[in-house]
């Protein structure tokens, strides 16, 4: 039973992020994507992490992807043109193909199925909110706060590219 | 309970896909989604790991990497826009030069 | 399995909202007339196309709303632990608020806020 709802969002995932790479029409790719980002948080909460799964859905499908989505439409994009370098698409897929070899002798080394997670979990609580936010600021306080540094700069970084002035350099 | 190991190969695929996605695709936004399918891969790992070894840490871990791709994402569409009110293009193959 | 109402539920809403878009583009009556296929039956007539540049001024609110929805996956489990942490994590939580209000003051003294 468990392995089918793998296998089921599995698919959905690798085969929306296909479509998405191939598809020409930014929009599609946007919704393609937000598809595998729903299929991702399906598997976390097979993977008993629910607030992640919460989260990605919130914040990664439904605010960052919507970004994404927005500025499509801000810039008004159609169809992509054709590139400059025609070699460019073999040489990628062939470079991803390498890049699978790896994964490939993964698959292989672990063909008998792998090592199984302990069926009962890290016991009670595990991946509810209470015992993230209890590490989040005892054991990893410095690096939350690094990330509000970092949002500190993103912030900083995003007014200052956008402000008006900064616009009109090159025209 | 699934095996590890196949949440692992599923990670590495989205990875490789996404991979794959920022070679071929020239729009910088498609860009920047192949990098945000290639983040959600490495976070399916750590949120295996975390269920393989019963600790929550592959969750903070999780949490700080989304912080990353949004400060990513916040800057890098800036850019895009930008480029796009200085050359009217998002054709990564159209912006080789350094200077102008 | 704990999530079997989750499920049912996403079940559910498939099928419920399958079956109205469906049975409303079978059964549902199509006669049109110009004022119909207007995109507003009712109030301003339409002054231009939707299919335009609109201005990067929404574009800089809708960045730094994302910024800040971020701040939320901190603030959550947060609030959730206040009560162990105590004085400690009003500290910790005080330091992370105070980043993320610097840059809120940066844009509203920027001005990034007003609209023209």
């Amino acid at each position: 039973m468990e392995l089918y709802f793998f296998l089921f969002f599995a698919i959905v995932a690798v085969a929306s992020s296909v479509a998405m790479i191939l598809q020409r029409n930014p929009i599609y790719c946007v919704l393609l994507l937000i598809m595998v980002m729903i299929s991702i948080a399906g598997l976390y909460l097979m993977l008993d992490a629910q607030f992640v799964a919460i989260i990605q859905i919130v914040v990664y499908a439904g605010a960052i992807m919507v970004l994404f989505l927005f500025v499509i439409m801000l810039l008004n994009l159609s169809r992509e043109e054709g590139g400059v370098f025609r070699i460019q698409k073999p040489l990628a897929v062939l470079l991803a193909a390498l890049l699978f070899l790896p994964v490939a002798a993964m698959v292989m080394s672990y063909a008998g199925g792998g090592t199984t997670p302990p069926a009962d979990g890290g016991g009670a609580g595990f991946g509810e909110v209470e015992q993230i936010g209890t590490l989040l600021f005892t054991k990893y306080l410095l690096p939350v706060e690094i990330a509000a540094v970092l949002l500190l700069i993103a912030i900083v970084g995003a007014v200052v590219l956008t402000r008006k002035g900064t616009v009109s350099v090159g025209e | 309970m699934i095996p590890v190991t196949y949440y692992l190969v599923l990670s590495a695929v989205l990875f490789l896909v996404g991979a794959t996605g920022v070679l071929i695709r020239r729009n910088a936004i498609i860009v920047l989604m192949g990098i945000e399918l290639m983040l959600n891969g490495a976070n399916l790992s750590f949120v295996a790991f975390a269920r393989q070894f019963g600790m929550v840490d592959g969750h903070i871990y999780v949490f700080l990497v989304i912080t990353v791709a949004a400060a990513e994402v916040a800057i890098g569409l800036a850019l895009v826009i930008l480029l796009f009110r200085n050359r009217g293009t998002v054709n990564i193959d159209e912006v080789r030069s350094l200077r102008w | 399995m704990s999530y079997l109402p989750l499920i049912l539920l996403v079940i559910l809403v498939l099928i419920v909202a399958a079956v109205i878009v469906t049975l409303s583009s079978y059964i549902g009556r199509k006669k049109t007339s110009a004022s119909k296929l207007a995109s507003y039956e009712c109030g301003v007539p339409i002054k231009d196309s939707a299919r335009k540049n609109f201005s990067v001024k929404f574009y800089l609110i809708a960045i730094l709303f994302i910024l800040f929805d971020v701040e939320i996956i901190y603030l959550y489990p947060w609030a959730v632990v206040y009560g162990d942490l105590q004085l400690y994590g009003a500290a910790a939580m005080g330091v992370f608020f105070l980043l993320l209000v610097i840059g809120f003051l940066y844009e509203w003294k920027r001005g990034a806020l007003e609209w023209d």
